[in-house]
Protein backbone atom coordinates (compact mmCIF):
# COMPACT_ATOMS: atom_id res chain seq x y z
CA UNK A 1 0.00 0.00 0.00
CA UNK A 2 1.31 3.44 -0.95
CA UNK A 3 -0.06 5.06 2.21
CA UNK A 4 2.09 2.90 4.48
CA UNK A 5 5.42 4.21 3.05
CA UNK A 6 6.98 6.66 5.50
CA UNK A 7 8.39 10.03 4.30
CA UNK A 8 11.86 9.04 5.46
CA UNK A 9 11.74 5.94 3.28
CA UNK A 10 10.63 8.07 0.31
CA UNK A 11 13.48 10.51 0.93
CA UNK A 12 15.95 7.62 1.01
CA UNK A 13 14.51 6.40 -2.28
CA UNK A 14 14.98 9.81 -3.89
CA UNK A 15 18.54 9.99 -2.57
CA UNK A 16 19.37 6.57 -4.03
CA UNK A 17 17.80 7.59 -7.32
CA UNK A 18 19.98 10.71 -7.42
CA UNK A 19 23.06 8.58 -6.78
CA UNK A 20 22.17 6.16 -9.55
CA UNK A 21 21.37 8.78 -12.19
CA UNK A 22 24.01 11.25 -10.94
CA UNK A 23 21.63 14.13 -10.38
CA UNK A 24 21.93 16.67 -7.55
CA UNK A 25 20.04 15.70 -4.40
CA UNK A 26 18.14 18.80 -3.37
CA UNK A 27 15.33 17.82 -0.96
CA UNK A 28 14.50 21.43 0.04
CA UNK A 29 14.38 22.62 -3.61
CA UNK A 30 16.86 25.39 -2.77
CA UNK A 31 17.67 27.62 -5.73
CA UNK A 32 21.22 26.96 -6.84
CA UNK A 33 21.20 29.04 -10.02
CA UNK A 34 22.28 25.97 -11.96
CA UNK A 35 19.70 26.64 -14.65
CA UNK A 36 21.66 29.71 -15.79
CA UNK A 37 24.73 27.55 -16.35
CA UNK A 38 22.83 24.64 -17.82
CA UNK A 39 20.94 26.61 -20.48
CA UNK A 40 22.49 26.82 -23.93
CA UNK A 41 23.95 30.12 -25.10
CA UNK A 42 21.48 32.02 -27.24
CA UNK A 43 23.76 34.70 -28.66
CA UNK A 44 25.27 32.72 -31.58
CA UNK A 45 21.86 31.95 -33.08
CA UNK A 46 20.59 35.48 -32.29
CA UNK A 47 23.20 37.20 -34.46
CA UNK A 48 22.31 34.94 -37.38
CA UNK A 49 18.71 36.17 -37.63
CA UNK A 50 19.14 38.88 -40.26
CA UNK A 51 20.64 37.88 -43.62
CA UNK A 52 24.00 39.62 -44.19
CA UNK A 53 23.84 42.80 -46.27
CA UNK A 54 26.73 44.25 -48.27
CA UNK A 55 27.92 47.56 -46.83
CA UNK A 56 28.62 49.58 -49.99
CA UNK A 57 30.21 52.51 -48.16
CA UNK A 58 32.70 50.22 -46.43
CA UNK A 59 33.42 48.29 -49.65
CA UNK A 60 34.14 51.53 -51.46
CA UNK A 61 36.44 52.65 -48.65
CA UNK A 62 38.49 49.43 -48.61
CA UNK A 63 38.71 49.03 -52.43
CA UNK A 64 39.20 52.70 -53.26
CA UNK A 65 42.40 51.90 -55.19
CA UNK A 66 40.57 49.31 -57.29
CA UNK A 67 38.24 52.03 -58.58
CA UNK A 68 35.14 51.19 -56.51
CA UNK A 69 33.01 54.33 -56.13
CA UNK A 70 30.20 54.91 -53.64
CA UNK A 71 27.86 56.90 -55.88
CA UNK A 72 25.54 58.02 -53.08
CA UNK A 73 28.47 59.39 -51.05
CA UNK A 74 30.00 61.08 -54.11
CA UNK A 75 26.67 62.74 -54.87
CA UNK A 76 26.33 63.93 -51.28
CA UNK A 77 29.79 65.52 -51.28
CA UNK A 78 28.99 67.19 -54.60
CA UNK A 79 25.71 68.57 -53.19
CA UNK A 80 27.53 69.94 -50.13
CA UNK A 81 30.03 71.72 -52.40
CA UNK A 82 27.19 73.18 -54.50
CA UNK A 83 25.42 74.47 -51.40
CA UNK A 84 28.62 76.05 -50.09
CA UNK A 85 29.13 77.81 -53.43
CA UNK A 86 25.62 79.25 -53.26
CA UNK A 87 26.19 80.40 -49.68
CA UNK A 88 23.73 77.84 -48.29
CA UNK A 89 26.24 75.65 -46.47
CA UNK A 90 26.31 74.75 -42.79
CA UNK A 91 27.55 77.54 -40.47
CA UNK A 92 31.15 77.37 -39.32
CA UNK A 93 31.89 75.50 -36.10
CA UNK A 94 32.27 77.72 -33.04
CA UNK A 95 35.91 77.97 -31.87
CA UNK A 96 34.91 78.55 -28.22
CA UNK A 97 31.83 78.80 -26.04
CA UNK A 98 31.37 82.55 -26.68
CA UNK A 99 30.98 82.05 -30.40
CA UNK A 100 28.31 79.41 -29.94
CA UNK A 101 25.00 80.48 -31.46
CA UNK A 102 23.16 78.78 -28.66
CA UNK A 103 24.74 80.99 -25.97
CA UNK A 104 24.27 84.08 -28.17
CA UNK A 105 20.54 83.40 -28.39
CA UNK A 106 20.22 83.05 -24.63
CA UNK A 107 21.78 86.43 -23.96
CA UNK B 1 19.70 49.49 -46.31
CA UNK B 2 18.03 48.39 -43.05
CA UNK B 3 16.25 51.11 -41.09
CA UNK B 4 17.42 52.40 -37.70
CA UNK B 5 15.26 50.02 -35.69
CA UNK B 6 16.78 47.04 -37.46
CA UNK B 7 20.29 48.49 -37.01
CA UNK B 8 19.59 48.95 -33.31
CA UNK B 9 18.36 45.37 -33.10
CA UNK B 10 21.52 44.10 -34.83
CA UNK B 11 23.59 46.06 -32.32
CA UNK B 12 21.58 44.53 -29.45
CA UNK B 13 22.10 41.03 -30.81
CA UNK B 14 25.84 41.51 -31.06
CA UNK B 15 26.07 42.96 -27.56
CA UNK B 16 23.97 40.13 -26.13
CA UNK B 17 26.31 37.62 -27.71
CA UNK B 18 29.42 39.45 -26.47
CA UNK B 19 28.19 39.71 -22.87
CA UNK B 20 26.26 36.46 -22.57
CA UNK B 21 28.85 34.42 -20.67
CA UNK B 22 29.68 37.09 -18.08
CA UNK B 23 25.97 37.78 -17.67
CA UNK B 24 25.23 34.09 -17.01
CA UNK B 25 28.05 33.96 -14.46
CA UNK B 26 26.65 36.93 -12.54
CA UNK B 27 23.14 35.48 -12.74
CA UNK B 28 24.40 32.20 -11.33
CA UNK B 29 25.98 33.95 -8.34
CA UNK B 30 23.06 36.30 -7.78
CA UNK B 31 20.41 33.55 -7.87
CA UNK B 32 22.35 30.95 -5.89
CA UNK B 33 20.75 30.74 -2.45
CA UNK B 34 23.68 28.81 -0.99
CA UNK B 35 26.01 31.80 -1.36
CA UNK B 36 26.21 34.60 1.25
CA UNK B 37 23.73 37.45 0.69
CA UNK B 38 26.49 40.06 0.38
CA UNK B 39 28.11 38.22 -2.50
CA UNK B 40 24.75 37.74 -4.20
CA UNK B 41 23.96 41.43 -3.81
CA UNK B 42 27.28 42.43 -5.32
CA UNK B 43 26.61 40.17 -8.29
CA UNK B 44 23.18 41.76 -8.73
CA UNK B 45 24.76 45.23 -8.69
CA UNK B 46 27.21 44.10 -11.36
CA UNK B 47 24.29 42.83 -13.43
CA UNK B 48 22.69 46.25 -13.18
CA UNK B 49 25.83 47.94 -14.51
CA UNK B 50 25.73 45.92 -17.74
CA UNK B 51 24.25 47.91 -20.58
CA UNK B 52 20.67 47.94 -21.76
CA UNK B 53 21.45 46.04 -24.95
CA UNK B 54 23.19 43.17 -23.18
CA UNK B 55 19.81 41.85 -22.02
CA UNK B 56 18.43 39.19 -24.34
CA UNK B 57 14.90 40.55 -23.87
CA UNK B 58 15.80 43.76 -25.73
CA UNK B 59 16.21 41.72 -28.91
CA UNK B 60 13.14 41.69 -31.11
CA UNK B 61 12.62 39.78 -34.31
CA UNK B 62 11.96 42.34 -37.04
CA UNK B 63 11.24 42.07 -40.74
CA UNK B 64 14.53 41.91 -42.64
CA UNK B 65 12.92 43.56 -45.69
CA UNK B 66 10.76 46.34 -44.23
CA UNK B 67 11.87 46.55 -40.59
CA UNK B 68 8.31 46.01 -39.36
CA UNK B 69 8.08 44.79 -35.77
CA UNK B 70 4.68 43.13 -35.82
CA UNK B 71 3.24 40.23 -37.76
CA UNK B 72 6.63 38.58 -38.21
CA UNK B 73 7.15 35.01 -39.37
CA UNK B 74 10.39 34.29 -37.53
CA UNK B 75 11.34 31.29 -39.71
CA UNK B 76 11.63 33.61 -42.71
CA UNK B 77 12.48 36.86 -40.83
CA UNK B 78 9.73 38.58 -42.81
CA UNK B 79 6.53 40.38 -41.93
CA UNK B 80 3.28 38.99 -43.27
CA UNK B 81 3.08 41.36 -46.25
CA UNK B 82 6.70 40.94 -47.37
CA UNK B 83 6.27 37.20 -46.89
CA UNK B 84 3.24 37.26 -49.21
CA UNK B 85 5.02 39.35 -51.83
CA UNK B 86 8.07 37.12 -51.83
CA UNK B 87 6.10 33.90 -51.75
CA UNK B 88 4.00 34.99 -54.72
CA UNK B 89 7.25 35.85 -56.53
CA UNK B 90 8.57 32.33 -55.81
CA UNK B 91 11.46 33.82 -53.86
CA UNK B 92 10.93 31.62 -50.79
CA UNK B 93 11.89 27.98 -51.39
CA UNK B 94 9.19 25.45 -50.52
CA UNK B 95 6.40 28.01 -50.13
CA UNK B 96 3.51 28.23 -52.59
CA UNK B 97 0.01 29.64 -52.52
CA UNK B 98 -2.57 27.18 -51.22
CA UNK B 99 -5.14 25.96 -53.69
CA UNK B 100 -7.58 23.09 -53.37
Amino acid sequence: MAASITPSRLAALVKTRCQIFQTAYNPTSARTGAKYLRARLRGPSMVKYYPPVANIAELARTYKNAGVVDFAEAQRLKDVEDKKRRGKGAPAKAKDKGQSRRTARRR
Amino acid sequence: MPNIRVLRDIKARELVKANEVIRRAYLYVARNESLPPQVRHQAQLQLNTLGRYTRPTTVKNRCSESGRGRGIMSEFALCRYQFRLKALNNEIPGVRKASW
